[in-house]
C-alpha cells in the first residue's frame, strides 16, 4: 500500500496539484470554520466563567438582589456570625477613549476592606501603590494591571480616558496590579476604583452590584448560603461565584449555539467537496486503476487506497485548517463578545487558546470528513473491472437511467422532514436535527436528477443566446453528471440554508420592526445608558417631574426593566405608567382584551404576559405569576397574554405604582417622552438635554433614531447568519473553482480538438464562465423552493422552540437579491483561472492528452 | 532536405494550396531538440499526399505546422496564401475554420454528443445557423453513409464506423484542405481500405486536397504523392507507388 500511494498518489497528487490543493482546501474551510468558532465560544465561555471566578477572589458566596443591594445590608451582613469578611462591588464594563485598547472591565471595590476578598498583587518585589489613603481621597483614581498599563502607555500618576454614562472621564492610574489571580480577570482589561466612586461614576445610587462574602473557617458553603438565604429572606440571592458564571454562560448558550449550525454547515460542505473531487479523481484514474486491478489488485485494495489519501487529506486539512481557525477565532471572539455584550450585558476576557482538544477535535472532524467524502467514491473505484476502465469515453458517455427510485426516496426522505416539523413529536435541538438530516438527505437525492432535468431544460436557451459558447457548456455540463450534480449539489445546499436563515432573519427582524411601530409611539426616548440589557446608569424616579415641566412635553413615562431568575431563566419584568402608555400604543392580544387589561394593569395590581412567556413557562389568563420581591413572593395574576418581543426569554409588564410599591425602587431605564402636538420634537430634545446637562448622562433619541438602535441590536444577534452567508459564497467560489479546473482537466483533449476545429480561445473561455454561470444559476433555481422550506421551519417550529415566537413567513427577497448579485459575481471570478486555463490549452499537446 | 533528394513536381501547374519555405520546428526542453531541421515543400491544390516516415522523423509536427496549431520556429508556412507562422493564435483558429478540416488517428470526437452533434460541432463553433448546420450534417452523413447511425453515440459505433464520422465532421466545413493524421493507424485492414477509399473518393468528388500522414504503405499507395521524412527533413518527395488513379 506504502508503494502505491507513494507511486500512484503522490504522482497523480503532485501531477495535478491545482486539484488536489483545492480538495485539500475543502477539509481545510470545514475545519477551520469549525476550529474559529469553536475556538472563540470556548474563550467567550471560559472568560466569561474565569472572570466571575477571578473577580470573585477568595469570595464563596455572593449576595445580589435585583436592581442592586442597599448599601445597609453590608453592615448587617458584617455581623452574622460565620462572617469572616464582606465587600460591596460595582461591576461596568466601559470603553477607553482609544477604542483598540478593547473594553475594559470597572471593578468598584472598598479598597481597605477587600484584602480579605482579593490579592491586588502590590505585595513584594514589584508593590506599586502610591499611597491608599490617596487613592481614596481622590475620586478618579484607578488601579490598573500591569500589562493594560503598558499597553495603553500608563504610570502610576498618568490619566486615561474613559467613555462612562455622563461622557468621557479622566482617571488616574494611583497603582499597578501584578498579573495573578485577580488582576487575570477579563484578558488583564481591569479597572479598579473605590465602591463609592462607581456608584456615583454609574449611576448605582445608594446601591452596590453584590455584596462578597468569605466565611470563617470551619463554616460550609452550604451552611453559609442556608444562613443567609434565612437572614435574608427570599428577595436577596445568595449564590456561589461559580453558579453565577455558570447562569451567564446558560444566558449567552442560545446566542452560541447559533454558530454551531454554522460550523455544521462548513463542514457538511466542506464533505461535498471532498465527495466531488475524490469522485472526479476516481473518474480520471479509471485507466490507472484498470490497470491495477489487471495486474492483481484486489477490489478492497483499491479500496484502501483512496481510503489512504483521504486519510492523509484529512489529516493535513485538519492540521492546517486548525491552525488558520486560530488566526480567525481572535476576530471572531471579539465580535461575538461586543454581540453578548450589546444583546446580554454580558462580557468574557478577550483571549483565544487553541486548546489541545480543539486540536484533536479538529483533526478528528477533518479525518472523518474527508474519508466521509471519499468513502463513495472510493468504493466505486473498488467495483472499476479492467474492461471497462480500458473503454475510453464509455464511462463519461453513461448516464444515471433509473432515476425513479431515487427522486421517490428523496421525495419521501423531504416529506418525512416536513412531517416531522409540523408534529410535535420532538423537539428542541432534536427537531432541529432530525428535521435537517431527513431533509438533507432527500434534497441529496433529489438534486442529482433535479439539476440534470433543469441543464436540459437550458440547452436550448443556452443555445440560442450564447450560440457558439452555449452548446458547449451544455454539453459539458451534461456530459459529465456526476461532477454537475456534485457541484450543484454543494451550492444548492449551501445555498437553501442562506435563504433558510435569511428568511428567518428577515422574518424575525420584520416583525419586530411591526410590533415596535406599535409599540415604540412616543415622540423621544431619555436613557442614561446605551446598553439595553444592563444599562451602566439608571435616573432617579424623580427626573419624570422635571422633564414634564419642560415646555411642549405632553406626557413622560418612566420605564423601568428588571431581570430577574424565573423557573431557571432570566425573564423581564417591565414597569411603566400603564395608563398613559395604554392610550398610545396598539397592542396585540393572544389572550385577554384591552378593556380587561386596562382594568387589570392600573386598578387590581394584575400583570400582562408576553406570548413567549405563556409557551414556555404555560401560564395565560387566570393564572398567577409567583415573582420575587424585595418584601417576598407575589403572586400576580394574569390579565392578557401579548404578542410581545422584548425578551427571548418572556416578559411580565406591570403598572408603574405596582412596581413602586412592591419593588421600592424608584429609579428609571427610560423616560418616554411625547411632545404636545404641532411642538417640535428636536426643540424639547434639547430642553431635556440642558435640563440634565451636567448631572447625569442623556441619550436623547428621536422614535426613529431609537428603532434604528434596536434594529442594530438584532442584528448583532444575528451576527452568526452573515458569517453563513459569507460561507455559502466560499462554498459557491470554491465549487466551482474546483468543478471547472476538474472540468478543464478532464476535457483538456476535448478542448483540444475544439480548438483543432476552430474554436477561439475567447469561445472556449466564454463557454467555461458560461459552465460557471449555469451552475451557479441551477444551484439557485433548486434551492429557492427549498431555502423557502427552510425558512419556514427556522419561522415556525424553530424561533417557538428557541425564543418563544412563531414568526409569519417572509420570503428571503433581500438575501435572494443580495445573491442574485453576489452569485454571478462570484461565479466569474471563480471561474477566471479555469477559463483562462482552458483558453491556453495548446492543441498540440491536448489531442495526445489521454 | 536531404542532399539528392528528388523534388515532386506535379505535371501540371496547379495553384499551391500550401508553401513551407524552410520551416524548422525545435523545442526547448533539458537541451534543444529540433523536430523539423528547414523543411521546403509547397504542395498545389487538388493533390493528395501522403507523408511517411520512421517515428520521430518530423510527420505529425509537420501536420500541425501545415493546420496551424503549432507555429514553426522559424521558416514560413502558406496556406493558401497566408503565412500561418505570422498570425496569432485567434487568426489561426479563424483561419483554420474557413481552410482546414482534420482527421485524426483517435478519432477524437466528444464521447458525449451524438454523431450528428459531433459532425455539427464546427459549424457551431463557426455560428452557422441550426437549420443550415443540420442541412450540411444530413448531407455529409449521406456522403460518408451514416445516415442511419446519426443518433448514436461514438461508443456505440465501431472503429470505422467513428473515422466516417471523422470524416463527415472534416467534411462539413468544405474547407478546400483535408489534414489526416494516421486515419487507418486504429483500424483492421478491410475496415482501413473502406476509410481510404471513401478519402479517395471524397478526393476525386470534392477535388479536396488531402495531406495524409501515415505509417501505411497501403495507405499512401492510395495517394498521387509521397513524402519521406527523415530526421525532420524530407528525404524523398515523388509520386507515390501505385499512385496513378
Amino acid at each position: 500500500m506504502r508503494f502505491l500511494l507513494r507511486h500512484l498518489s503522490l504522482s497523480y497528487a503532485r501531477r495535478n496539484l491545482a486539484k488536489t490543493i483545492l480538495t485539500l482546501l475543502g477539509v481545510v474551510v470545514g475545519v477551520t470554520t469549525f476550529s474559529s468558532i469553536k475556538t472563540a465560544q470556548d474563550a467567550l465561555v471560559v472568560g466569561i466563567g474565569s472572570t466571575v471566578d477571578r473577580v470573585a477572589g477568595k469570595a464563596q458566596l455572593q449576595v445580589t438582589m435585583e436592581g442592586g443591594v442597599p448599601e445597609a445590608l453590608q453592615e448587617r451582613l458584617r455581623n452574622l456570625p460565620g462572617i469572616r469578611a464582606t465587600s460591596p462591588v460595582i461591576e461596568q464594563i466601559v470603553i477607553p477613549e482609544k477604542g483598540e485598547l478593547g473594553s475594559l472591565m470597572v471593578i468598584g471595590v472598598d479598597l481597605l476592606g477587600d484584602r480579605e476578598m482579593r490579592d491586588y498583587g502590590f505585595e513584594g518585589d514589584d508593590a506599586d501603590l502610591d499611597d491608599p489613603l490617596l487613592f481614596l481621597a481622590q475620586p478618579d483614581s484607578a488601579l490598573f494591571t500591569r500589562e493594560f498599563a503598558k499597553r495603553a502607555g500608563l504610570t502610576t500618576g498618568t490619566s486615561l480616558a474613559v467613555k462612562v454614562p455622563s461622557g468621557v472621564r479622566k482617571v488616574t492610574a494611583r497603582g499597578l496590579m501584578s498579573p495573578k489571580g485577580f488582576a487575570q480577570a477579563f484578558g488583564g482589561n481591569l479597572m479598579v476604583v473605590d465602591v463609592y466612586a462607581a456608584q456615583e461614576l454609574f449611576g448605582r445610587g445608594r446601591r452596590f452590584d453584590r455584596i462578597d462574602v468569605r466565611l470563617q473557617d470551619g463554616v460550609t458553603v452550604a451552611q453559609g448560603t442556608e444562613m443567609l438565604q434565612k437572614t435574608l429572606g427570599p428577595a436577596y440571592r445568595v449564590e456561589t461565584p461559580a453558579r453565577r458564571g455558570e447562569q451567564m454562560e446558560r444566558l449567552v448558550a442560545n446566542f452560541t449555539a447559533g454558530f454551531n449550525v454554522s460550523s455544521a454547515f462548513a463542514l457538511s460542505i466542506g464533505i461535498f467537496l471532498i465527495f466531488n473531487a475524490f469522485n472526479v479523481s476516481v473518474n480520471r484514474r479509471r485507466r490507472d486503476i484498470g490497470t491495477l486491478r489487471a495486474l492483481g489488485a484486489t477490489p478492497r485494495q483499491v479500496q484502501v487506497l483512496f481510503l489512504a489519501e483521504a486519510l492523509i487529506i484529512g489529516l493535513l486539512g485538519g492540521a492546517l485548517g486548525c491552525l488558520t481557525g486560530t488566526a480567525f477565532s481572535q476576530a471572531l471572539l471579539v465580535s461575538m463578545g461586543q454581540s453578548t455584550e450589546m444583546v446580554y450585558g454580558i462580557s468574557g476576557s478577550g483571549v483565544v487558546h487553541l486548546t489541545p482538544a480543539i486540536v484533536l477535535q479538529s483533526m478528528l472532524l477533518g479525518l472523518i470528513a474527508s474519508l466521509i467524502g471519499a468513502w463513495g467514491p472510493a468504493l466505486s473505484a473498488s467495483r472499476i473491472s479492467p474492461t471497462e476502465a480500458f473503454a475510453k469515453g464509455s464511462f463519461q458517455a453513461k448516464v444515471q437511467r433509473r432515476v425513479g427510485p431515487r427522486i421517490a426516496a428523496g421525495v419521501a426522505f423531504v416529506a418525512g422532514a416536513v412531517a416531522l416539523a409540523l408534529s410535535s413529536v420532538v423537539k428542541g435541538n432534536a427537531l432541529v436535527l432530525s428535521v435537517l438530516l431527513l431533509g438533507g438527505i432527500g434534497l441529496v437525492l433529489l438534486i442529482g436528477p433535479l439539476s440534470r432535468a433543469i441543464l436540459v431544460a437550458l440547452g436550448p436557451l443556452l443555445t440560442r443566446f450564447f450560440p457558439s459558447a452555449g452548446p458547449l457548456s451544455s454539453d459539458s455540463l451534461l456530459g459529465n453528471p456526476r461532477r454537475s450534480s456534485g457541484t450543484i449539489m454543494a451550492m444548492a445546499l449551501s445555498l437553501t440554508f442562506v435563504l433558510g436563515l435569511g428568511g428567518y432573519m428577515g422574518s424575525t427582524r420584520l416583525t419586530i420592526v411591526r410590533w415596535m411601530d406599535d409599540i415604540l409611539t412616543c415622540d423621544l426616548f431619555v436613557r442614561a445608558s446605551a446598553n439595553f440589557s444592563r444599562p451602566d446608569f439608571l435616573y432617579p424616579g424623580a427626573v419624570k417631574g422635571e422633564i414634564l415641566a419642560l415646555p411642549g412635553v405632553r406626557t413622560v413615562e418612566s420605564y423601568r426593566a428588571i431581570r430577574p431568575q424565573f423557573r431557571g431563566r432570566q425573564i423581564l419584568v417591565g414597569s411603566v405608567e400603564m395608563d398613559t402608555l395604554m392610550q398610545r400604543v396598539r397592542y396585540s392580544f393572544a389572550q385577554g382584551d384591552l378593556k380587561s387589561m386596562k382594568e387589570g394593569l392600573l386598578n387590581k395590581e394584575m400583570c400582562a404576559v408576553t406570548e413567549n412567556f405563556h409557551d414556555r413557562f404555560g401560564l395565560g389568563v387566570g393564572d398567577k405569576v409567583p415573582l420575587q420581591t424585595p418584601g417576598g413572593v407575589v403572586q400576580f395574576p394574569i390579565v392578557a397574554v401579548l404578542h410581545d418581543y422584548s425578551s427571548d426569554q418572556g416578559a411580565v409588564f406591570l403598572d408603574r405604582k405596582v412596581f413602586l410599591k412592591h419593588w421600592q425602587d424608584d429609579r428609571v431605564d427610560i423616560y418616554d417622552v411625547s411632545v404636545t402636538p404641532g411642538t417640535d420634537p428636536g426643540k424639547v430634545r434639547d430642553a431635556i438635554r440642558a435640563k440634565l446637562s451636567g448631572r447625569y448622562p442623556a441619550l436623547i433619541s428621536t422614535q426613529r433614531e431609537f428603532k434604528d438602535e434596536i434594529g442594530k441590536a438584532i442584528d448583532a444577534f444575528y451576527a452568526v447568519m452573515r458569517i453563513t452567508v459569507l460561507l455559502a459564497l466560499g462554498v459557491a467560489f470554491l465549487g466551482i473553482v474546483t468543478s471547472l479546473l476538474i472540468s478543464v482537466a478532464e476535457r483538456t483533449r476535448e478542448i483540444g480538438i475544439l480548438k483543432a476545429l476552430g474554436a477561439l480561445p475567447g469561445q472556449i473561455a466564454r463557454s467555461v464562465v458560461l459552465e460557471a454561470l449555469v451552475l451557479a444559476l441551477v444551484g439557485l433555481m433548486l434551492a429557492l423552493p427549498a431555502g423557502n422550506l427552510f425558512a419556514s421551519f427556522m419561522e415556525g417550529p424553530v424561533a417557538k422552540a428557541f425564543t418563544g415566537w412563531a414568526m409569519p413567513h417572509h420570503y428571503p427577497w433581500e438575501v435572494l437579491g443580495e445573491l442574485i448579485v453576489a452569485l454571478p459575481l462570484v461565479s466569474f471570478l471563480a471561474a477566471g483561472i479555469p477559463a483562462r486555463q482552458a483558453a491556453g490549452v495548446k492543441v498540440t499537446e491536448a489531442i495526445e492528452y489521454e | 532536405m536531404h542532399k539528392g533528394a528528388k523534388t515532386f513536381r506535379p505535371c501540371k501547374e496547379e495553384p499551391k494550396v500550401l508553401q513551407l519555405s524552410d520551416v524548422v520546428k525545435s523545442y526547448e526542453l533539458k537541451s534543444t531538440v529540433t523536430a523539423l531541421a528547414g523543411i521546403t515543400l509547397s504542395i498545389a491544390a487538388g493533390e493528395m499526399v501522403a507523408i511517411m516516415g520512421p517515428s520521430g522523423s518530423g510527420k505529425s509536427t509537420l501536420l500541425n505546422l501545415m493546420g496551424g496549431l503549432d507555429v514553426p520556429s522559424s521558416g514560413s508556412v502558406l496556406v493558401a496564401g497566408t503565412d500561418l507562422a505570422r498570425q496569432s493564435e485567434k487568426e489561426r483558429s479563424l483561419f483554420r475554420r474557413a481552410h482546414v478540416s482534420y482527421i485524426f488517428q483517435a478519432y477524437h470526437l466528444m464521447p458525449t454528443l451524438r454523431v450528428r452533434q459531433n459532425v455539427a460541432l464546427p459549424l457551431r463553433l463557426a455560428g452557422v445557423a441550426a437549420k443550415e448546420a443540420e442541412a450540411r450534417v444530413e448531407r455529409v452523413l449521406a456522403e460518408v453513409g451514416l445516415e442511419n447511425r446519426a443518433d448514436h453515440l461514438p461508443d456505440e459505433l465501431s472503429g470505422g464506423e467513428r473515422q466516417r464520422v471523422a470524416i463527415a465532421r472534416a467534411l462539413v466545413t468544405d474547407a478546400p484542405l483535408l489534414l489526416a493524421d494516421e486515419p487507418t493507424g486504429n483500424l483492421d485492414s478491410a475496415r482501413g481500405k473502406e476509410i481510404l477509399a471513401l478519402l479517395r473518393s471524397i478526393h476525386g468528388r470534392r477535388g479536396t486536397t488531402i495531406v495524409m500522414v501515415t505509417h501505411d504503405s497501403e495507405a499512401a499507395s492510395a495517394c498521387d504523392r509521397l513524402i519521406r521524412l527523415r530526421d525532420g527533413q524530407v528525404e524523398d518527395d515523388g509520386a507515390a507507388p501505385g499512385g496513378d488513379r
